[in-house]
């Protein structure tokens, strides 16, 4: 044990180390950016430079003491890639749109202390076990918080917004991480029964029926969510997420079959009678007749990413304020024109390296047989993936359209604050599993 | 647990490997295209955002500029501005947001607006502002002669076109009526769409570029080719006689081909060119055959668009295919004097008075004189003025021949008032007629005949009291005014 504990001892140390450096470096790619996004619209260095490097710095500086002090073990990967991932998506919005840029810096402020106040209050993950049926009903409450009358209110067709007197949110932002809470705990304790070998059909394996209940009901809430909210990609994402996490913890692949089959069954019978959903398909297909119409929104995101071709136009230096929603769904796009195929791609590399942190923390909650954790983290950096391939999809035409925020990058509050809470949870599970057991403790493994 | 949280990890790594692939097609791939797209806007708005060269004519008149947009509405920072009004509306043409540009605006974009130069590093923000450099554009117009084109044409609709008979240089080119461009490069969009509206709603149909977008037929002046084509191909010399007739019998029909008026003309070839004989030609054209006169015309550029340096670019005159005339002998009589099925553009006509000048070839007609840089240090050509032959047309004997016919119509026949003091000038004057004892007025004209210098087309549309002297009378002093400035401002 003792030998153990020297050998994981100095790592840990390497890797705050480690973390700093990352933090330097996301900083001065940040800082970078903004000086040149000042260069190129006004050919001087920005006035505020100084402020602003200050402000950064310090809203990094305090996420890392945060997570030496509460967290020392955890990978040195995740907060640098979201602390890069904000602040350039922070400078695209200081490009796109400077009113919206100094909201989304107090949402980044917000976003940070939510990132410490979790780590302070989830001092292990499995805490959050205990709190299965509340989040699981918190969790449908914000999801559903949205149609109830003179709270929910529409913006741009969906019904995805709350208000409580001044403040406005989305709820289902924060009910993706509320029923990733529920899903694990539920799912980790359910998984005998629910992985329990039905009937045969085919050559493969269904659970028995009477087990599909929860898959049913999560099916039906995702098809509320899209019919009544109008929101298709929070009903994708919620019904693919839930899906990828049954699976990992049942083991079985029928489950994948019979979700697969759901889906598709949702997807077209919503495509035969729901025309917004009809219209979504149809400009996806083709959105060349309608592109001074419907289809002018995906057009436009085409545009901008042909018009950056490889290398971009430079910073401040192309149109993308002609791409609708710019600094929201389609800021990608922005990216794509300004930064070009290397910005895009690297932009992609930061979410591949976060989803792969993320795995890779899941991996080792399951070799320490820590189930919980475990699907905890697949169920949040499942999140992340899909959530960025259904908008990077959206906007490059992969795959119909529906807005989502592309996270930490797109401009919005919820969104903002609810992905660093949700990456303080991952940065929790990964010093979870690699704490280094006290040499003088009875007990080899963690008492609590 | 662990298996499946690997094969997790293969399936989401998949879903970055679509991305990863899309972006590469629609960044590489179909970058150009997307970013080229009719539909993409950035192209123009760049554009408009910032200042083009100007045009020039060859003696410097300004008539294209771009100035600082003084209206706050817009949203571009400068305007395009044409000093000139309508005077250079069809070689100009137009720098709209709303209706894309046209004539040299659209012709020389890459010019006007900017190209990538390499880059000079002084500071660093050298790099992300001013990376192009515009042109200013020089034309071969000379303003003084464009304006006397346009006086001496007046208020009535036709086409005046004046070539350097070597180079293919156009020194003035007039079509009537003319537009305004200034407001089509307005920035109230709104205005600029009624403009737009009512310029292209006009039955006189201003923004049609006669010049070299509208079909006429030649009339007489065609005769020039039927005649160079019978000397070449050895139908006819000089000296070939033709009976005195007043009406030519035609084979199929019993509508003979009648002189003007009525009256018995023929003799020789030279004779009859001279007083521009009807029946004369009409004889010759049925002793030439479909296919000499039809190799004759496109010969001459019929068929062919001309390659002047204008957007869009002249229209191609017309000449009957070959079988169009085997059961047709009549339309073949009619094709030799220019009339039915025949028609050109002034463009057209003017570039055969200039080939007969230079000696059977054409050369390739041309505005563009020179593109010059603006730098801060000074300016350097970029591009110069093409001289080249677009079409050998006839033999160089041929050529003579015809120009000492049209040395003797100025002499002795239609066209006396081409005449200019001390200038030997050549012409052959038409009278195309079209409807209801009404016809358009032709000359065709080049001076000196002893070393061509200008050569002249000169269309006036619609003439009333129609007679054989029609053309000479109405279009001849136009081509004259013209060939006199011409040659004065060369000196």
């Amino acid at each position: 044990m003792t030998a153990t504990a020297i050998a994981t001892a100095a790592p840990t140390i390497k890797r705050r180390r480690a973390e700093l450096g990352l933090l330097v470096l996301a900083l001065a790619l940040t800082v970078s950016a903004y000086v040149l996004v000042s260069l190129g619209r006004t050919a001087k260095i920005p006035t505020n430079l100084r402020p602003f490097l200050g402000v950064i710095a310090g809203l990094l500086a305090v996420a890392h003491i945060a997570t030496r002090r509460f967290a020392k073990h955890a990978d040195a990967g995740i907060l640098p890639i979201a602390g890069l991932l904000n602040g350039l998506g922070y400078v695209m919005i200081v490009r796109l749109n400077p009113t919206l840029a100094n909201r989304q810096a107090a949402w980044t402020a917000v976003g940070i202390g939510a990132y410490v106040l979790t780590l302070v209050v989830v001092r292990k993950a499995r805490q959050l076990e205990r709190f299965r049926y509340t989040f699981a009903f918190v969790g449908m409450g914000l999801l559903l918080l949205p149609l109830v009358p003179g709270l929910g209110y529409n913006i741009n067709g969906s019904r995805i917004w709350a208000h409580f007197g001044p403040i406005s949110f989305q709820p289902g932002e924060l009910a993706k991480l509320s029923l990733a809470v529920f899903f694990a705990s539920y799912l980790i304790e359910k998984r005998e029964l629910l992985g329990v070998a039905g009937r045969r059909i085919a050559g493969i394996t269904f659970p028995e029926f009477r087990h599909a209940g929860p898959l049913l009901i999560a099916w039906m809430v995702s098809i509320l969510v899209m019919v009544a909210e109008s929101d298709l990609g929070s009903s994708l994402l919620f019904f693919a997420f839930f899906i990828a996490m049954l699976w990992v913890a049942t083991q079985r692949n029928s489950y994948l079959l019979v979700g697969g089959v759901l889906f598709v069954c949702g997807s077209l019978a919503s495509w035969q009678l729901f025309a917004h959903v009809h219209n979504r398909v149809r400009i996806w297909i083709d959105p060349w007749p309608t592109a001074t119409k419907g289809g002018y929104q995906i057009v436009q995101s085409l545009y901008a990413f042909g018009s950056g071709g490889m290398t971009g136009t430079g910073l401040a230096l192309g149109s993308p304020t002609r791409i609708p929603y710019a600094a929201t769904d389609f800021i990608f796009a922005a990216i794509g024109e300004e930064l070009g195929l290397f910005g895009t791609c690297a932009v992609l590399a930061l979410f591949l390296v976060l989803v792969g942190t993320g795995l890779r923390t899941a991996l080792r909650a399951s070799t320490l047989d820590r189930p919980f954790d475990a699907l905890l983290a697949v169920g949040l950096t499942t999140i992340l993936a899909l959530q960025t391939f259904i908008i990077v999809g959206g906007v490059t035409r992969i795959v119909p359209l529906t807005g989502v925020t592309l996270p930490f990058v797109s401009y919005g509050g919820s969104s903002l604050v609810v992905n660093y809470m949700l990456i303080a949870v991952l940065v929790r599970i990964s010093h979870d599993t690699t704490t280094v057991p006290d040499p003088a403790a009875a007990n080899p493994r963690p008492s609590d | 647990m662990t298996r499946q949280i690997r094969r997790l990890g293969l399936a989401l790594i998949a879903l970055f490997v679509v991305m990863f692939a899309q972006m590469t097609n629609l960044q590489v791939l179909q970058a150009n295209r997307l970013a080229h797209h009719p539909g993409n806007t950035r192209d123009a708005v760049r554009d408009f955002g910032s200042p083009r060269g100007s045009i020039f004519t060859a003696d410097g008149r300004e008539i294209a500029r771009s100035v600082p947009n003084t209206d706050h509405r817009s949203k571009f920072a400068w305007t395009r501005e044409y000093p000139a009004r309508g005077l250079y509306s069809h070689i100009s043409g137009y720098f709209s947001f709303t209706f894309g540009s046209t004539g040299l605006e659209r012709t020389y974009n890459s010019l006007l607006a900017g190209r990538k130069v390499a880059f000079t590093f002084k500071r660093a923000a050298d790099l992300l502002k001013d990376r192009t450099v515009t042109a200013d554009l020089t034309l071969t117009i000379d303003d003084r002669v464009q304006r006397v084109a346009a006086e001496a044409l007046g208020a009535r609709r036709g086409s005046v076109v004046a070539l350097d008979v070597k180079s293919g240089a156009v020194l003035a080119m007039v079509s009537f009526p003319r537009f305004d461009p200034n407001p089509l490069a307005g920035v109230d969009q709104k205005a600029v769409q009624a403009a737009f509206k009512g310029l292209s709603q006009d039955p006189a149909k201003p923004l049609l570029a006669r010049a070299y977008r509208e079909l006429y037929p030649p009339g007489s002046t065609f005769k020039t080719i039927t005649t160079a084509t019978a000397l070449s191909t050895g139908t006819a010399t000089a000296a070939t006689t033709y009976p005195v007739i007043s009406e030519l019998p035609l084979p199929l029909t019993n509508r003979p081909l009648r002189n003007f008026g009525g009256k018995a003309c023929g003799g020789t070839l030279a004779a009859s060119f001279t007083v521009s004989c009807n029946t004369s030609f009409a004889r010759l054209g049925l002793d030439l055959g479909a296919q000499a006169l039809h190799d004759g015309a496109v010969g001459f550029g019929f068929t062919a668009r001309p390659p002047l340096d204008v957007s869009p670019g002249p229209v191609a005159s017309r000449f009957p295919a070959v079988d169009f005339f085997t059961r047709n002998t009549p339309a073949l009589a009619q094709s030799a004097i220019g009339q039915g099925e025949v028609a050109a553009t002034p463009l057209e006509m003017a570039l055969v008075a200039a080939g007969i000048a230079n000696g059977g070839k054409i050369p390739t007609p041309h505005v563009l004189k020179e593109a010059r840089e603006r730098r801060a240090s000074g300016a350097a050509q970029i591009q110069g003025e093409s001289r080249s032959t677009w079409i050998t047309a006839t033999t160089p004997a041929a050529a003579a021949q015809v120009r000492d016919f049209m040395v003797d119509v100025v002499a002795n026949g239609t066209g006396r008032r081409a005449a200019i003091a001390g200038v030997t000038v050549a012409a052959k004057t038409g009278t195309a007629q079209t409807a209801n004892n009404r016809a358009h007025a032709w000359t065709i004209a080049f001076a000196p005949a002893e070393d061509p210098q200008v050569a002249v087309a000169v269309i006036v549309e619609d003439q009333p009291e129609v007679s054989s002297a029609t053309g000479g009378r109405v279009a001849a002093p136009v081509a004259r005014a013209v060939l006199q400035e011409g040659l004065a401002v060369r000196r």
